[in-house]
């Protein structure tokens, strides 16, 4: 039996917009490898970032659920919640939602202050991870004197922070030019492969499709199509 | 390899006072403009208030036999500029904290909880209502002292007890811990229980 680190079933999350109902996401029913670089396309407003927000706990879901290990997290309390995003799931924003007035190293060891990490372990650890990341020279400066692929790669080593098994990427590459694109999904992939992170990004980008282990193409809140690649 | 429970063996979510009292500190010392002009607003009401109060005190020791009590108008006069104080406040947090939605819901995806948020902002209303009352008191003890000395000579201010003095340090500096962190509350609440798509989707 394969093993699924995330699973949904007839996941449907409504919106109530101005009297009318949207559909953002309408019975989705996906399952996702454990250890596997998933990428979940579609175009503006088809309900990526939704399906983003419900895998990672950010949001609840109008109906339907959504499990990680096999655990439905509606179910969790808001300890539980917390939890799970301190320490299972690492996210990664299109904005990279960096904290504007904390250098580059605090930024990293944010996550780490609310997974009890005593501070010289927190300093140390985030410094290796941005060495890691290339950005040995940056710690102290902060995300408004940092590039964007500087920010972005920030924002990965912070991520990673807590050791999750899950990252979770919403249009990663989205401000980003060509060649910083290119080098973030890199760095993804390498995590993948590496650690044996699960990746799920949410792009509409063709040069993380191509790496990708599974891609779920979705359009009107719909699975259209699931397409497994590489049997890696 | 895997981990069933989700309140893991070892792994723990918190935000201990100590870590919030750094971080608290930390946000002021950044974003020290903000911080000043909430202090300076703490500390104006707080030193109208205590510069009528010491007045009163320093009057009343050196004619003693006379016997100065508040007036009633005075009375309202404090309550008065300590509700308008408050209303200042009350919007000043309103603005500073909506402006750190995205930085709450960041934080909230990595782990904070309500309360870590709520924590976060009440230590630092603590802190400004402490440096507050104290910078206010300040204030309105030199300038009543200067007020009266020039009214009777500076003789006047040797009948000042001590003990009265740091009675009414005590008391001033209660009220504006008090008045920081209620008005705190209400803004720090709306904001610590948003979930963390909703704070993320402001842009300000």
């Amino acid at each position: 039996m394969t093993d699924y680190i995330v699973e949904t079933q007839s996941l449907t999350r409504h919106y109530e917009v101005g009297g009318f109902t949207v559909k953002a996401l309408d019975d989705v029913n996906i399952q996702i490898v454990r250890g596997e670089y998933n990428s979940i396309v579609g175009p503006s407003g088809s309900g990526k970032t939704t399906l983003f927000n419900m895998i990672g706990g950010l949001d609840r879901p109008t109906k339907g659920q959504v499990f990680i290990d096999e655990i439905d997290i509606a179910k969790l309390d808001a300890y539980e919640l917390a939890w799970l995003r301190c320490h299972r799931v690492g996210y990664i924003f299109q904005t990279f939602n960096l904290i504007p007035v904390l250098t580059a190293q605090e930024n990293v060891a944010l996550p780490m202050i609310f997974a009890g990490i005593p501070r010289d372990k927190r300093e140390k650890r985030s410094v290796e991870m941005l060495e890691k990341m290339g950005l040995g020279e940056r710690l102290h400066h902060r995300p408004m004197e940092l590039s964007a692929g500087q920010q972005q790669r920030v924002a990965i080593a912070r991520a990673l922070a807590n050791d999750p098994d899950i990252i979770l990427a919403d249009e990663p590459t989205g401000n980003l030019d060509l060649n910083t694109g290119l080098e973030i999904i890199n760095i993804l992939r390498e995590l993948n492969q590496e650690r044996g992170v699960t990746v799920i990004a949410a792009t509409h980008d063709m040069k993380i499709i191509d790496v990708s282990d599974a891609i779920f193409w979705v359009r009107d809140g719909k699975i259209e199509r699931a397409e497994r690649r590489n049997s890696s | 390899m895997k981990r069933k429970s989700f309140r893991g063996g070892g792994e723990r979510v918190e935000f201990p006072f100590r870590e919030a009292f750094w971080m608290s500190v930390e946000q002021i010392r950044k974003r020290l403009k903000r911080s000043i002009i909430v202090v300076g607003s703490i500390a104006l009401g707080i030193s109208l208030l205590t510069h009528l109060e010491m007045t009163n005190v320093i009057l009343a020791t050196y004619m003693s036999s006379m016997g100065t009590t508040m007036e009633a108008y005075q009375f309202w006069l404090i309550i008065v500029s300590l509700f308008v104080c408050g209303i200042g406040l009350i919007n000043a947090n309103l603005i500073a904290i909506y402006e750190r939605y995205r930085e709450i819901g960041t934080m909230k995806c990595l782990g904070a909880m309500d309360q870590h948020v709520m924590k976060l902002f009440l230590i630092e209303s603590l802190i400004f209502g402490l440096v507050g009352g104290v910078l206010g008191f300040s204030f309105g003890t030199i300038t009543a002292m200067a007020s009266s000395s020039v009214q009777l000579g500076i003789n006047v201010l040797g009948f000042t007890p001590l003990e009265a003095i740091l009675r009414y340090l005590a008391i001033t500096t209660g009220l504006s811990v008090l008045l920081s962190v209620v008005s705190t509350v209400y803004p720090a609440w709306r904001a610590a229980r948003l979930n963390p798509v909703e704070a993320l989707r402001h842009n300000v």
